[in-house]
């Protein structure tokens, strides 16, 4: 079932600002702005802290834009899951053609900062990263395949490239590097996240991985991203990029997120009935797995260890 | 056709119109405020450079036999 726009009529009352506010996902927000600004602060050489400040708003504003375009495309769909049915457009707090113009105008705002704050390279890779989750996931994949997540998690990984190319004005290796490793991380994630709410997604057609392939295979891979993952993550160190100081903790970081996600990839049954409690423990710990790893890395470049 | 609102309808609509119109106002002045700290920035910026430069560029020796002035 693809999703289609909501068309009815405005809701009786007035939006609230914080309905808005709402349509901008602050929550995954948090993680954009985190992200983009270790990106930041990890890049070598300076930045105005004024420039700096500009380029992480314009970050969290095209990312908040990215969202309200998601939530206007899937308000339909957010309508029937328990998850997401009091969002503002399917509880009528916001009407659709609001929230679109609202997510247009921002996404178009933050990239026109951008490139006359900073530069228009930031501004080009913000743009795509826009297109990228607001048509390649939300309109394209996310209805077509099991391999939504796989691919659409590059939305969430251009933030910290984008704080690096935002200081050094061009793109090398170690941004990608950081790119990728939000791109691994993404799909065991939402995975362990899919598999205690797969009912829901089941319900209004969306080929979540637990519900196409089946638990076993998506087990299977959560498993296989986290070793990915803890490979992907020591490249830095790896390649003299990074030093010890992020180095030592990405390894265990890593080590316990495979332990974590082995506990998930190797379970055999789960009862009827079953609280999902390892599901939920990765899923709860990649947050705060991302957060230390990203954190670690400016620690390792303030300490002077990076390259 | 729509019902018309009751007057608790309308207060409620009237306050929450209010509140965003007053969201949107800080948020332009706070933006106003960025624009202008930005060009303050970019001002600076051109300066540093320019003084770089006319250090940075060499200054040309006096030809044979021109005017010193004595």
């Amino acid at each position: 079932m693809a999703s289609q726009p909501l068309t009815e009529p405005a809701a009786r009352t007035a939006a609230d600002w914080r309905d808005f506010y709402a349509l901008t996902k602050p929550r995954v927000m948090t993680l954009v702005i985190f992200t983009g600004l270790c990106g930041l602060l990890a890049a070598p050489g300076p930045i105005d802290p004024v420039l700096g400040f500009t380029a992480i708003l314009c970050i969290a504003a095209g990312a908040g834009g990215a969202a309200a375009l998601n939530q206007w495309w899937e308000a339909d769909l957010d309508g029937q899951m328990k998850r997401t049915r009091h969002r503002p457009v399917p509880a009528g707090r916001v009407s659709p053609t609001s929230a679109r113009d609202f997510g247009f105008g921002l996404a178009g705002a933050s990239v026109l900062v951008m490139g006359l704050a900073n530069d228009w390279l930031p501004a080009a890779i913000l743009a795509f990263s826009i297109f990228y989750y607001a048509w390649i996931y939300t309109v394209w994949l996310k209805p077509r395949t099991p391999q939504n997540i796989v691919i659409g998690g590059g939305a969430g990984a251009f933030p910290p490239l984008i704080g690096w190319v935002a200081v050094t004005h061009h793109l090398s290796l170690m941004p990608v590097i950081l790119f990728l490793i939000i791109f691994v991380w993404t799909p065991p994630h939402f995975w362990a996240l899919a598999l205690f709410v797969q009912i829901d997604y089941a319900k209004v057609g969306i080929p979540m991985m637990p519900v196409v392939a089946g638990e076993r295979s998506t087990r299977r891979q959560i498993l296989a991203y986290a070793v990915l993952l803890l490979a992907v993550t020591l490249a830095p160190w790896v390649l003299g990029l990074a030093g010890w100081i992020y180095g030592v903790s990405a390894l265990g970081l890593g080590a316990m997120f495979v332990w974590l996600s082995a506990r998930v990839g190797l379970r055999q049954s789960v009862p009827e009935g079953d609280a999902m409690k390892p599901e939920k423990r990765l899923f709860a710990y990649s947050i705060l797995y991302l957060f230390i790893l990203f954190a670690m890395l400016v620690v390792d470049h303030v300490a002077g260890l990076g390259a | 056709m729509s019902q018309p609102l009751t007057p608790a309808e309308l207060a409620a609509y009237r306050a929450r119109q209010r509140s965003r119109s007053r969201a949107l106002g800080l948020i332009l002045v706070g933006l106003a405020v960025l624009f202008f700290a930005i060009t303050l920035v970019k001002i600076k910026h051109a300066a540093d450079l320019r003084r770089a430069n006319a250090v940075a560029k060499p200054v040309a020796p006096a030809a044979p036999g021109a005017q010193t002035g004595h």
